[in-house]
């Protein structure tokens, strides 16, 4: 909303400066967004008369005037203006005035010139080229009475106009009566009241009948004065200033006295002419379904029951609180007005708009809601304002129909609460001050408590800390003390339930691993490219801003695999990343609503910075697994395997199943070509996804310690000849539970296979170490365990000893 | 015999230089150390000398010899380092070759950000808690006392299910969630993804990420909110950032605040960043509205706090001079390597 500060100057004395005022309301919840002054025009810019025109001898619409500008000085002005016509008092830029560039940019600079052949001494001006309003249709014309030569800037009123952004709580600040009470509120002063004069009631003709309200639900309170004789015409210089002002265009003066209320008192009004109300009456009624009305805009609007219209006997002549009909309102020719002040439901308001998609500054305050007690007088003040402006004689009471109104809310104010809410000391005395310079009554005041009538315009306030807030806007929020922050334990900080989401991060960046953030909304294809997923397992909202955005990621690989892509297309070839994230599904049976999953994808070379062979070497399947075994070992992760699995997304053979705690957490492997395709990838991509709560909820390590054997270790080696297919955790599981006494650890140290062992067959290598913990072991004791294991592993695994 | 000795000493030292300098390699600077004092060097063959001089003499004979000897010592020494580096020069390396480090990652921004947050939160007794993406009407609006026709409800702001359930707005419902779970005293910070139905764009996405706090005991104040709010804007953007608190209006908040930071670009000096204001707005707060507290079962007489609520990727924009939220998504490896 825009705010004069002239015509606040109306009401209150404002003894600040524009900026400081500026910086008070901002400080008090009334923000300033932008501070713009109006009227200041140009010097050089003089008051002109056109004293004669002449068509340019080469151009068909540039005319040559001769125009005094004052002190017998007659200047040879080149005009494009249609209106420059003889006789007309317009602005003229004489030579050397300077216009500044609103941008910032270079001066416009009047300069003496030459119009196709013609010599030229000035401009006249447009409004728009003042600065002063956006018309730009011809020439500023200024009062016929206004003398040559005198700058214009004298005669022009200044004003300084806020851009100010009002929170929805605060609908009393949608008018300038209301601005200036928290004005009075923060810098002291009075509000006057705006001087208005109507006749005494003698001679009104009977009107009883002209209302009936149908829907009081939506309309509680229903006014409406009737003036007869009044004269259409055009606002005076200060109607139509304030108007501009604060962006309002000046139509004629009845429809600007409506404005001019709305935005002094911030009651919207509708002035009908009775010629166009069907037999003088006003129905408040909700609109039949269908029912169809042309509005001031132009448009056809459909409307509905749950819609309020006001009707006359027959039509609906307007579409209550948020416009009126085309055909209703003020015209040229109108004589008899009936002045419309009512109160409408806000959320009916509000509804109506919305389905409409109309929405007006009537609407936008009705639908924030007006204050009732203030119905009467701003009809009074536009009819008052209509006889001064418009003359007729108001012929009509005040016609009402009411609900019930609402007793004023009353709130026992405890001092005490206040001071608590705030953590600062502020004296009951100044709260009560605060409390009346808002206009809230204040009574029954003890050393603890006072009683507060809250008035109509501040619905927001109904219990006491909603008078704190008052209290913190009024005193000042930069007077709250610094006081120390205390660091009190509520819950155990165990309980913290991001540390271990930031500590699993950690961990992968610190096995190398780059972290993605993607898109939690994909478009269907890109979630089903995860081929575990069909449609029926897809979440989709309801209202997407687009099909691309319309579905919640099933799983992270989507996103992942886009961005390998994007990585790919940008030339960043070596890519190892991950992302932990939320995923969704649908279908219960295959995963929970909502859970937090690992994706890590990896492709390229393994070692981009190095040099000679190591440069070449490329990621595979070892390195992608490496990465899981080394976070599971920093998570002291006490039971997990890897075994060999089959998965539609995966190259079958190079594909396993993470198992943890005898679970299944995840897989792992090389994407298949099915889930690559389209990615000009240069090398294999490997990807794992995993299971975040199987990954989060792992057993871990004891975190006994164990005692550290003092004695030497041996080792023995044991070499054999392997079906191609076993598995080294086959053999691993084999000695481990062959009970080899004292054997603490086998580990492979060589595998090969090919020329020149037999086809099928493979060469496994181990190393064994033994230990005690409560002696050295004797040669002859290990080498008859180590035999006894050969003989075992011939026996049991069928392996050929080499 | 003292003055032959002193002459022969004076040949040897002048051999030894000769030797010296024509040494080419290391073998040379040995080879003459062995002409010069191996067993059966010059200088060596000279000591059954020393026996053979007059009583009165010897203390000047002895001198001359050390300092011969010393002098000849110098002498290979400094031919030694001369030529020695070529002893070791098949071990040399390049140690401006990149070395084979370990593998390198980085958390994204937007994590980064979450991470320093929580970790300054924590300092000051926040425990971080979380919640679901999907979630209810009644925990993301009615029970945080948003107007049932307020706006942020409109299916235009916010993204509904067939079943009437929304992806969540903010992470509020992360509060709403604690406080019924759990009895006061609360003290949480919650950050997470929420939505809003925005269009792509620059500075608007689909979803963005928040952190909120909330603080309630029985005497928790504004004044510990600007003093919790001002701590964490120092610790995050450094001490010389300021923070100022104006009224405003949320529905979960009475009385509510907004908290200006001082501009992080130009020190409240005023840029195109913050609008020439020298301020940016940072968080909405305020005393949590006892609506909310009636909601959850806790009663306001009792129980009063704080709440606020903040943007991550904002945060973390200001905090790297990032111009272009979508930067953030498209994870180009460029760009994750930068921070």
């Amino acid at each position: 909303m825009k705010v004069s500060l002239n015509w606040l100057k109306n009401y209150i004395e404002l003894k600040s400066t524009p900026e400081e005022l500026a910086n008070t309301l901002t400080m008090a919840g009334l923000e300033v967004e932008e501070i713009t002054t109006r009227g200041v025009i140009p010097s050089g810019v003089v008051v002109a008369k056109i004293v004669s025109r002449e068509k340019h001898p080469n151009s068909d619409h540039l005319s040559v005037c001769q125009v005094d500008a004052g002190g017998g000085n007659i200047l040879q002005i080149v005009c494009g203006a249609p209106n420059c016509d003889a006789g007309n008092v317009v602005p003229l830029a004489t030579i050397g005035t300077v216009f500044p560039d609103p941008e910032g940019g270079k001066d416009f600079v009047i300069s003496k010139c030459r119009l196709r052949g013609i010599e030229s001494f000035g401009m006249m001006c447009s409004e728009r080229e003042l600065g002063i309003s956006d018309e730009h249709g011809g020439l500023m014309i200024l009062p016929a009475d206004y003398v040559p030569g005198t700058p214009l800037n004298d005669l022009i009123e200044k004003d300084t106009v806020y851009t100010v952004e009002i929170t929805p709580n605060r609908p009393d600040w949608l008018s300038h009566w209301g601005v200036a009470r928290d004005i009075a509120a923060l810098c002291g002063g009075r509000r006057s009241f705006p001087h208005m004069s109507l006749p005494s009631p003698e001679g009104f003709e009977d009107w009883s009948s002209l209302v009936t309200v149908e829907a009081q639900d939506l309309c509680p309170e229903y006014t409406a004065r009737v003036v007869r004789g009044v004269t259409v015409r055009e606002s005076p210089q200060w109607l139509k200033d304030r108007l501009e002002a604060v962006g309002i265009r000046s139509i004629n003066n009845i429809v600007d006295i409506t404005n001019f209320v709305m935005m002094e008192f911030g009651e919207p009004l509708h002035a009908f002419d009775t010629r166009f109300l069907e037999g003088k009456k006003i129905v408040v009624r909700r609109a039949a379904d269908k029912e169809k009305i042309v509005a001031l805009d132009g448009k056809e609007y459909e409307l509905d029951s749950s819609m309020l219209v006001i009707a006359d006997e027959k039509k609906p002549v307007a579409i209550a609180g948020v416009m009126g009909g085309e055909y209703s309102g003020v015209l040229p020719d109108t004589t008899e007005v009936l002045i419309e002040s009512a109160y409408f439901n806000p959320t009916s308001i509000r509804m109506t708009s919305r389905k409409l998609g109309l929405s007006s500054d009537s609407s936008y305050r009705f639908e924030r809601g007006v204050d009732r007690d203030m119905l009467e007088n701003a009809s009074s003040r536009a009819v008052s304002l209509i006889l001064e402006l418009a003359g007729g004689k108001l012929v009509s009471p005040l016609v009402k129909v009411e609900t019930l109104k609402e007793e004023h809310p009353r709130i026992l104010c405890h001092f005490s609460k206040i001071t608590s809410l705030l953590g600062m000391e502020v004296p009951n005395m100044r709260m009560v001050e605060i409390f009346r310079a808002l206009g809230l009554g204040v009574s029954d005041i003890t050393d603890d408590t006072c009683l507060v009538t809250v008035p109509s315009f501040r619905a927001d306030i109904r219990e006491t800390a909603d008078l704190a807030e008052e209290v913190a806007r009024i005193h000042g929020l930069d007077k709250l003390p610094r006081i120390p922050v205390n660091a009190k334990r509520t819950v155990s900080f165990r309980s913290d339930a991001y540390a271990a989401l930031e500590q699993l991060r950690d961990q992968f960046v610190a096995a190398g691993l780059y972290e993605c953030v993607n898109t939690s909304l994909i478009d269907e294809k890109a979630a089903l490219g995860d081929l575990i997923f069909e449609k029926d397992d897809l979440l989709a909202v309801n209202n997407p801003i687009s099909l691309d955005l319309a579905i919640l990621r099933p799983s992270l690989l989507p996103g992942m695999l886009a961005t390998v892509k994007r990585n790919i297309s940008r030339k960043n070839s070596d890519l190892a990343l991950f992302e932990i994230g939320r995923v969704f599904c649908k279908n219960p049976a295959k995963y929970p609503e909502e859970r937090d999953e690992l994706a890590i994808l990896m492709t390229g070379r393994a070692h981009p910075e190095r040099y000679s062979a190591e440069r070449a070497v490329t990621f595979d399947f070892y390195d992608i697994k490496g990465v899981l075994e080394s976070v599971l070992e920093t998570r002291r992760t006490a039971d997990y395997k890897f075994v060999a699995a089959k998965d539609p997304r995966f190259t079958d053979g190079v594909c396993a199943q993470l198992m943890i705690d005898g679970k299944a957490a995840g897989v792992l492997g090389k994407l298949n070509d099915k889930m690559t395709k389209g990615m000009r990838l240069q090398h294999d991509l490997y990807g794992a996804v995993i299971q975040l709560d199987q990954l989060l909820n792992a057993k871990e390590k004891s975190g006994l310690y164990v005692p550290i054997s003092q004695f030497p270790p041996v080792t023995r080696d044991v070499a054999f000849l392997a079906p191609a297919d076993m598995e080294n955790s086959t053999v691993i599981d084999f000695i481990r539970n062959a009970r080899v006494p004292n054997l603490v650890s086998v580990e492979i140290f060589d595998l090969f296979k090919g020329a020149p062992l037999k086809e099928g067959t493979r060469s496994m290598a181990y190393t064994l170490t033994f230990r005690s913990d409560e002696r050295t072991l004797t040669d002859q004791e290990v080498n008859e365990a180590h035999e006894k294991l050969r003989a075992k592993l011939v026996s049991g695994l069928g392996v050929e000893l080499r | 015999m003292l003055n032959e000795l002193l002459a022969k000493l004076d040949a040897v030292t002048a051999e030894a230089k000769t030797l010296l300098a024509d040494a080419k390699t290391a073998a040379d600077v040995e080879n003459a150390k062995n002409k010069l004092t191996g067993r059966n060097g010059a200088l060596t063959a000279l000591a059954p000398m020393m026996g053979k001089i007059a009583k009165e003499d010897k203390p000047t004979a002895g001198k001359a010899f050390n300092e011969a000897k010393n002098t000849v010592q110098a002498m290979i020494e400094e031919a030694r380092e001369r030529l020695g580096a070529s002893k070791v020069s098949a071990e040399a390396v390049d140690v401006t070759l990149p070395g084979r480090r370990w593998p390198v990652g980085r958390k994204h921004p937007v994590s980064q950000t979450i991470d320093e947050c929580c970790a300054i939160f924590r300092r000051m007794g926040f425990v971080v808690a979380e919640g679901p993406e999907i979630e209810t009407v009644k925990n993301c609006f009615d029970a945080l006392n948003a107007p049932v026709d307020h706006p942020s409800r409109d299916p235009k702001d916010t993204f509904y299910f067939d079943d009437g359930r929304l992806l969540r707005t903010q992470t509020s419902t992360v509060q709403i969630r604690t406080m019924l779970a759990q009895k006061p005293p609360i003290r949480i910070v919650s950050p997470g993804r929420c939505f809003r139905r925005d269009t792509p764009d620059a500075t608007h996405g689909v979803h963005f990420h928040q952190i909120e706090g909330l603080y309630i005991d029985h005497d928790v104040s504004l004044a510990d909110l600007k003093s919790t709010l001002e701590a964490f804007a120092t610790e995050f953007f450094g001490d010389s950032v300021a923070i100022r608190m104006r009224p405003h209006f949320f529905p979960f908040t009475e009385p509510s605040v907004e908290c200006d930071f001082s501009c992080v670009m130009c020190g409240g000096k005023g840029c195109r960043v913050c609008k020439n204001s020298g301020w940016l707005e940072i968080l909405g707060c305020g005393m949590v509205n006892p609506n909310v507290l009636r909601n959850v079962g806790i009663n306001p007489e009792k129980w009063q706090g704080f709440a606020f609520g903040m943007g991550i990727e904002r945060l973390t924009m200001l905090k790297h001079r990032i111009g272009d939220l979508r930067l953030f998504s498209e994870n180009d490896l460029r760009f994750l390597k930068q921070f």
